[in-house]
């Protein structure tokens, strides 16, 4: 007789993971969680071999968190019939990914830079950071890295409870909020209706967060604390001439190709606004950046259909602002700059909605 | 691929399954062949020519060896394997090390020489795969046991896909006599293969990567002198995760070949309850150190050319011990350390004309650390708490990417640091402090047992909720599939 207590400690272990997972999958589904994908290095590379095509097949987007609310790439796709290829990385400079793209011969493509002044003008390795790892990851990958990638994506599209940016163990745990000694930083928590990510790596915020000014206000306190946390002067001379100069660079490298490049300045209000104004006085900073890389620039306080935006928290659009952001941006595009897009007319007849 | 990712689960079901499907032997086996080469290629394929070049090579010279009754022939054909296998180990894994002292030491002398900068990708697991092939020419040069009869065993002795990255380092009678005959496995292995693979998924995955290493690489990451709290409870946080890492492989690695119906040695015996440092290396990474000592000390001379031969001898076999580890000083340093520890171990042993017998631990079928201490008294336990401070201070030369961070982490630890860093959270703090307490209280419980003879002893509902916490736990960490530590060895 087998007296090994494995066969019937297997079969309950069956059952009691199985009922946890489903109990908990229907726990957090009831909260109102839904699928959001974890935003690392392996879906970015997922989205980095997407540049390839050809300039009226796909439009690369880089930049820092707003053009990754802003851009609803959904509507972007459906009115210009062209893929968006999102590559801008949340809390960080768009520059590696522009120098990445313009070493990369093979990209002969359309490039839209979003240019959140603070991170963009920025000497800070910190706001590197993350597009580094991104890059290296990208070069690196291995066919096992490559594979799993793909199975995560079956799963997190399946299962809510593969939130790792809410829901994984460390989040639980760092939600207790147990305070910490003076001087330890601790990095701030986000709300969880804030910044939920697609597989297309849009980020956005949930219909609840629209509307709970506690949330709202909770995230209007971090970009408070990270501005206190910044003792850095915002940078001029030398400093500014040299990251004006890798810029032009850079682009001169992927114009020299065929590419087409543009600048955006996407939506901000409030008091974050006004902080960005006096930090970084336009004159000094994005019209020299236009006029210094001889590149076309779309400031959304110069177009009326993108200038009247309330960002909830001061920085990013809703999820509905995003939608007639992306119209009116579409439109901007073409009718200002001069691009054309496979549909030209797709959804354009509907545009200027306020 | 890495043990903690979803290729190797969808790799692993397929192998489970290709493997009980009622094929011969010989296809069974070159099954699990082309799986390995796929296992291995995973990462970086171009480099799977290594291996095919470093089995075949020695599988040739291997059986030369044994039977060319030529001495002269014998010696020329063992110096072309040890050529061949240390020159790929020296150029991949210290070909920059080397031309970078080089460098240094011809400046030094006044010329004014700037190499450019060796642009070397070290093969995963290189340093493992090489020990084995190694110690079987080795073997075969003594004539310690007989050649490999068939080629597909001796490929699948040196790439059989569980020890191949990252150990455990078997010896050729551990695992060729497994291959010659057929095996059938059996449900208790199988379940019992799960239960370890879940056992080590949960160190690396929950233990090493979510709870620990996050406060390890901030302390070690520091730039700045930190308050002597914070940089011991970094030092502690990397004791955690490197035992949980490493150990948490060899697990793996140890219940997937069971579950395939093949038995892999045992790699750790819970290290953190070693009462001294001979018996720490009884039960860390037990497969290198008997083969450094059957490899490297015995050869040198062991002990049997008299006390101070023997320091001598226990000294350069830690040496290149820590140099093993990596091409860094810093690992010679570790090395060094842990080979002083030996050598003052012994002298007491010495004064105090004991006739324990020497270090380097005895790998026999019985269980390794049957013939150590075993009685747990509280003085015993204050020992392995002084080993295990000691063992811990050793760390600091083996995570620190250099000595001026070593250094910087020694005088934290060891002085009031005025106005020092502040860097982890309470989180981190309870974090570090709990699973250390834990895990030494578990060493300490489980030192003269193995965990395979605990379970067996469980109510079947006990270890059904502990399979299921392990395993709920690992889900619910989300993890990614970072690498293993040890892979970079």
């Amino acid at each position: 007789m087998n007296t090994s207590p494995f066969v019937k400690a297997g079969i309950l272990t069956l059952v009691l993971v199985i009922a946890s997972i489903v109990s908990w999958e229907l726990y957090v589904r009831a909260k109102g969680f839904d699928n959001s994908y974890d935003d690392g290095e392996p879906l970015w590379s997922n989205k980095r071999v997407l540049v390839y095509e050809p300039l009226n097949q796909s439009t690369v987007f880089i930049g820092s968190s707003r053009i990754k609310f802003d851009l609803d790439i959904d509507t972007w796709e459906t009115i210009t019939g062209v893929h968006a290829v999102q590559l801008a990385c949340v809390g960080s400079s768009p520059l590696p990914v522009l120098h990445n793209l313009a070493e990369d011969k093979n990209f002969k493509g359309r490039l839209v830079i979003d240019v959140t002044e603070g991170l963009f003008f920025s000497t800070s390795g910190r706001n590197a950071e993350t597009p580094e790892k991104n890059i290296k990851f990208y070069k690196d990958q291995t066919p096992a890295q490559w594979a799993s990638f793909q199975i995560n994506h079956v799963l997190e599209s399946q299962f809510v409870f593969l939130d790792k940016d809410r829901l994984s163990l460390n989040e639980q745990l760092i939600n207790l909020r147990i305070p910490n000694r003076p001087k330890v930083f601790q990095f701030p928590i986000f709300p969880p209706d804030f910044g939920r990510v697609k597989f297309n790596r849009q980020e956005y915020m949930t219909e609840k967060f629209d509307v709970d000014t506690s949330q709202q206000n909770q995230v209007r306190g971090i970009w408070d604390f990270f501005k206190k946390m910044n003792k850095d002067l915002p940078v001029s001379g030398a400093k500014l001439d040299s990251i004006l100069t890798a810029v032009k660079t850079s682009c001169d490298k992927i114009k020299a190709r065929g590419g087409q490049i543009v600048f955006v300045r996407t939506p901000s209000s409030g008091p974050y606004l006004m902080g960005e104004k006096k930090g970084f006085p336009r004159e000094k900073y994005w019209d020299r950046l236009l006029a210094y890389t001889n590149c076309p620039g779309i400031h959304f306080e110069d177009y009326p259909p993108i200038a009247h935006f309330e960002c909830p928290e001061f920085s990013h659009l809703k999820q509905a602002d995003a939608i007639v952001f992306t119209k009116n941006f579409i439109r901007v595009l073409q009718e200002e700059k001069g691009w054309k897009f496979p549909k030209r007319d797709g959804g354009q007849s509907n545009l200027i909605i306020h | 691929m890495v043990f903690n990712s979803y290729t190797f689960i969808a790799f692993f079901v397929i192998m489970l399954i290709l493997h009980n499907l009622p094929f011969s032997w010989n296809v069974k086996k070159k099954n699990l062949l082309i799986a390995s080469y796929i296992f291995y290629a995973a990462w970086n394929p171009p480099f799977i020519l290594l291996l095919w070049l470093s089995t075949v090579v020695d599988y040739f010279v291997g059986r030369e060896l044994y039977n060319q009754q030529n001495k002269h022939k014998r010696r020329l054909l063992l110096v072309v394997s040890l050529i061949g296998n240390l020159g790929m180990l020296c150029f991949f894994k210290y070909g920059g090390f080397l031309l970078e002292n080089f460098t240094h030491i011809v400046n030094a002398l006044g010329a004014n020489y700037h190499p450019a900068k060796p642009n070397i990708i070290l093969p995963a697991g290189i340093s493992f795969y090489t020990f084995t092939t190694l110690c079987y020419t080795i073997d075969m040069y003594k004539r310690k046991s007989e050649p490999v009869k068939s080629m597909l065993d001796f490929s699948l002795f040196v790439t059989f896909f569980p020890h191949l990255v990252a150990g455990p380092i078997v010896r050729p009678p551990q695992l060729v006599p497994q291959f010659e005959t057929p095996r059938k496995v059996t449900q208790k292995q199988l379940l019992q293969g799960l239960f370890l693979v879940t056992l080590g998924l949960f160190m690396k995955v929950v233990l090493a990567d979510s709870m620990l290493s996050d406060s390890a690489n901030k302390v070690f990451n520091s730039k700045d002198a930190l308050s002597a709290l914070d940089a011991w409870m970094g030092l502690l946080a990397f004791s955690g995760q490197i035992f949980f890492d490493f150990a948490g492989y060899s697990t793996c690695a140890i219940g997937v070949a069971s579950c395939l119906g093949f038995v892999l040695p045992q790699n750790f015996l819970y290290p953190y309850a070693a009462i001294g440092f001979s018996d720490f290396w009884r039960r860390w990474h037990i497969t290198l150190s008997s083969w450094l000592r059957d490899y490297l000390y015995i050869p040198l001379g062991g002990n049997r050319n008299g006390k101070f031969r023997t320091y001598i001898n226990l000294m350069i076999t830690m040496l290149l011990g820590g140099l093993w580890h990596g091409a860094n000083w810093t690992f010679v340093v570790w090395g060094a350390l842990h080979g002083f520890y030996l050598m003052a171990e012994k002298f007491i042993q010495d004064l105090r004309k004991t006739r324990t017998p020497l270090t380097l631990p005895i790998v026999k079928n019985e269980m390794p650390g049957a013939d150590i201490v075993s009685n747990k008294t509280f003085s015993n336990f204050i020992l392995a708490m002084i080993t295990f401070f000691f063992i811990n201070v050793t760390w600091v030369f083996f995570r620190s990417p250099d000595f001026t961070s070593a250094w910087r982490m020694l005088t934290s630890m060891f002085s009031n640091v005025k106005d020092g860093a502040v860097l982890l959270t309470t989180l981190s703090i309870i974090k570090v402090s709990v699973i250390t307490i834990l895990m030494v209280a578990f060493h300490w419980m489980m030192r003269n047992t193995r965990v395979l003879t605990v379970a067996e002893n469980l109510p079947w509902w006990l270890l059904g909720i502990t399979w299921s916490f392990l395993l709920l736990i690992l889900i619910w960490s989300q993890e990614s599939s970072s690498s293993f530590i040890y892979f970079q060895f």
